[in-house]
């Protein structure tokens, strides 16, 4: 599916099984897997086996939204233990240099060898607020640093390795739709410049805005230098949908969507919170979520035929159990497995 | 003189001391009517605490 | 210019203490125009402290003076006999001003009656914007002239990130967005290239983070022994 492209497509640079999928030319999947806001070592492994068997890789974030969370790398370990591949999401915002080269030491030496590079949310928007924040280097920089250990074999500082380098497959994000938009695809050239071998975008609804920034970026040539996958997500309630327009940067949610939605409930509608029985309102969110992952499946099958997306980023925020139906939904079951090879 | 009102209130007076009332020369009526609201004002709080030989002590 | 605000009436009140004699010092420079800590303040909050500490049944001793800059120590040669006669002085100067004196006057118990803010530009009458953060390494030739490393949130060299919206920061909507602002005036500049190129991570060690900073200039220091 895949053309046969020039450059970093070629060697397999970390021998992950998200590199491998993608390399073999199939329509890649993954996932989002948001750790517990505690040392609750079941709710990983809970979440682990719902996602099991549905993606090539799972996405553990990295305090996200800055609400302190079980490490990345931590529940990294316990996703590994259960049979699942962590792409480990790594923020400048609370890290230096030297704790992100260490901490990305120890996620290889564990096993994990796929991450995805960010600048992380603020601060001011999560559960410490007056906390200072660190930023020493950006994402830009982190794809950098991450790519140069691996290809170049040395720290930041420009010391080589004594022994094993870290060997990430090397993730970015892609904000399509964020301003200054006409910025965003030579944005995302930047960070393939850096060193990003792969990109999962932030969540698409809109798929005719995203086929018209695609055709940016394959005139850019940047598909074939990276691997992208677009962001997807179900939506739980209309409500979520306009909330998600109105509150989230970038985020473009056509009108038509959030109609499908509001049909979906239409049986309840006009009727009073105290009127609707708690029957009614289990009902009503179930209706609700049946076409959320029903538009999920549709907008994956129009994104899967824009040239030059190479996979899909299924996040199912606090929802783990959608991305099943979902990825069987758009056919995209079983997922590829490969013979245990050297890499 | 909302920075005044402000001070008066952080050194421990009563803000509604001072106020400001626009008015041009012709307007008797409407200038009796701040003088006596004024006045009352004042009367009703009691005279400036800082004013008075022995002071009362704060939020007198 | 330094750009400051005033401490709360009741904060700078616990910091003198049960002080008997206090002395409140302006400064005639940066926080004179930002209209925070001049002769004018120092004559307000001066007022402020001997009508409050009457209030409060403890009436204390308050005298004010203002120098042209608290931040060089021989300007405040001519406050000498006041700073000594105090038992507290409440600089209204930016933290270095509160500095100089305690460096200057041995015995001196001298509090801050200004927050220092930041390094910035008023914007309207009334409005003061950070616009500098003093990195020693400067970047604005690079960014058309906009700091990123002051006004953007994340002080990103490779911006924007993707939570600006409608030209403002996901932080504040009342911040433009600094990135928004370079791309802006590299587009005008017809200089877009600018912001093809990855910035590599920046010499924070020239920033706070390589310990206090210090500058030596042999030549004014040579110029100085030759005329003594």
């Amino acid at each position: 599916m895949v053309a046969e492209a020039p450059t970093r497509k070629e060697a397999l640079l970390s021998g992950s099984n998200l590199e491998r999928v993608l390399r073999a030319g199939h329509f890649a999947v993954t996932a989002e897997l948001g750790p517990p806001q505690s040392a609750e070592a079941d709710v990983i492994r809970e979440k682990a086996e719902y996602l099991k068997g549905t993606c090539d890789a799972v996405n553990i974030t990295d305090n996200q939204t800055a609400i302190v969370r079980m490490s990345s790398i931590g529940a990294g370990t316990l996703v590994l233990a259960a049979g699942l591949e962590p792409v480990i999401q790594m923020t400048c915002r609370d890290r230096n240099r030297l704790a992100i080269q260490a901490d990305l030491l120890g996620a290889y030496a564990l096993g994990m060898n796929n991450l995805l590079c960010l600048s992380g949310d603020h601060q001011r928007f999560g559960n410490h607020p007056t906390a200072k924040n660190v930023y020493d280097i950006d994402s830009v920089q982190l794809i950098q640093m991450v790519a140069e250990m691996r290809d170049e074999k040395v720290f930041q500082c420009g010391d080589a390795f004594d022994g094993q380098e870290p060997r990430f497959f090397v993730g970015a994000a892609a904000a399509p739709f964020a301003d200054p938009v006409e910025y965003r695809p030579y944005r995302l050239a930047k960070k393939v410049a850096a060193g990003a071998d792969f990109f999962q975008t932030q969540l698409i609804y809109d798929v005719p805005a995203f086929a018209g920034y695609m055709e940016k970026v394959r005139e850019l040539g940047l598909h074939e230098k990276s691997f992208i996958l677009a962001g997807v997500g179900p939506l739980k309630s209309p409500g979520m949908a306009r909330y998600m327009v109105n509150n989230v940067p970038g985020l473009l949610v056509p009108d038509e969507l959030i109609e499908r939605m509001t049909e979906a409930g239409a049986e309840w509608a006009g009727k009073s919170k105290d009127e609707l029985t708690p029957e009614d309102k289990k009902a009503r969110a179930a209706a609700w979520k049946a076409e959320g992952i029903q538009i999920c499946i549709e907008l994956i099958e129009q994104i899967r035929e824009i040239e030059g997306v190479a996979g899909v980023h299924i996040m199912a925020i606090e929802w783990e159990e959608a991305v099943r139906p979902i990825v069987e939904g758009a056919n995209l079951l079983p997922r590829p497995t490969f013979e245990e090879a050297s890499a | 003189m909302k920075r005044v009102q402000e001070l008066l209130a952080e050194i421990g007076l009563e803000p509604e001391r001072v106020e400001m009332f626009n008015m041009s020369a012709a307007m008797a009526a409407t200038f009796v009517e701040a003088a006596t609201e004024m006045n009352q004002r004042i009367e009703n709080l009691g005279p400036n605490p800082l004013r008075v030989p022995q002071t009362a002590g704060k939020g007198a | 210019m330094i750009v400051g605000e005033q401490k709360p009436l009741d904060e700078i009140k616990g910091l003198i203490g049960d002080a008997e004699n206090v002395l409140v010092m302006g400064c005639g420079t940066c926080v004179t125009v930002c209209f925070a800590g001049g002769a004018r303040e120092a004559a307000t909050v001066a007022t402020s402290l001997r009508m409050s500490t009457k209030l409060d049944g403890a009436p204390k001793q308050i005298t004010e003076a203002t120098v042209q800059r608290q931040c060089e120590w021989e300007y405040l040669e001519e406050v000498s006999a006041a700073v000594e006669g105090a038992d507290a002085v409440v600089s209204l100067g930016c933290g270095v001003g509160v500095q100089a004196i305690a460096e200057k006057f041995t015995d001196a118990w001298v509090v801050p009656g200004l927050n220092t803010s930041f390094m910035g530009i008023p914007v309207e009458q009334g409005v003061w914007e950070e616009r500098c953060a003093a990195c020693g390494e400067c970047v604005l030739g690079i960014t058309a002239g906009i700091c990123p490393i002051a006004r953007c949130s994340k002080s990103l060299l490779n911006g924007p990130c993707g939570g600006s919206e409608d030209g403002h920061c996901e932080v504040d909507p009342e911040t433009p967005c600094a990135w928004q602002l370079i791309h802006d005036r590299l587009n005008h500049m017809d200089r877009l290239e600018v912001l093809m190129n990855p910035q590599p991570p920046k010499n924070w060690k020239a920033s706070r983070d390589g310990g206090p900073r210090r500058i030596v200039r042999d030549d004014l220091r040579r110029a100085a022994e030759q005329e003594e």
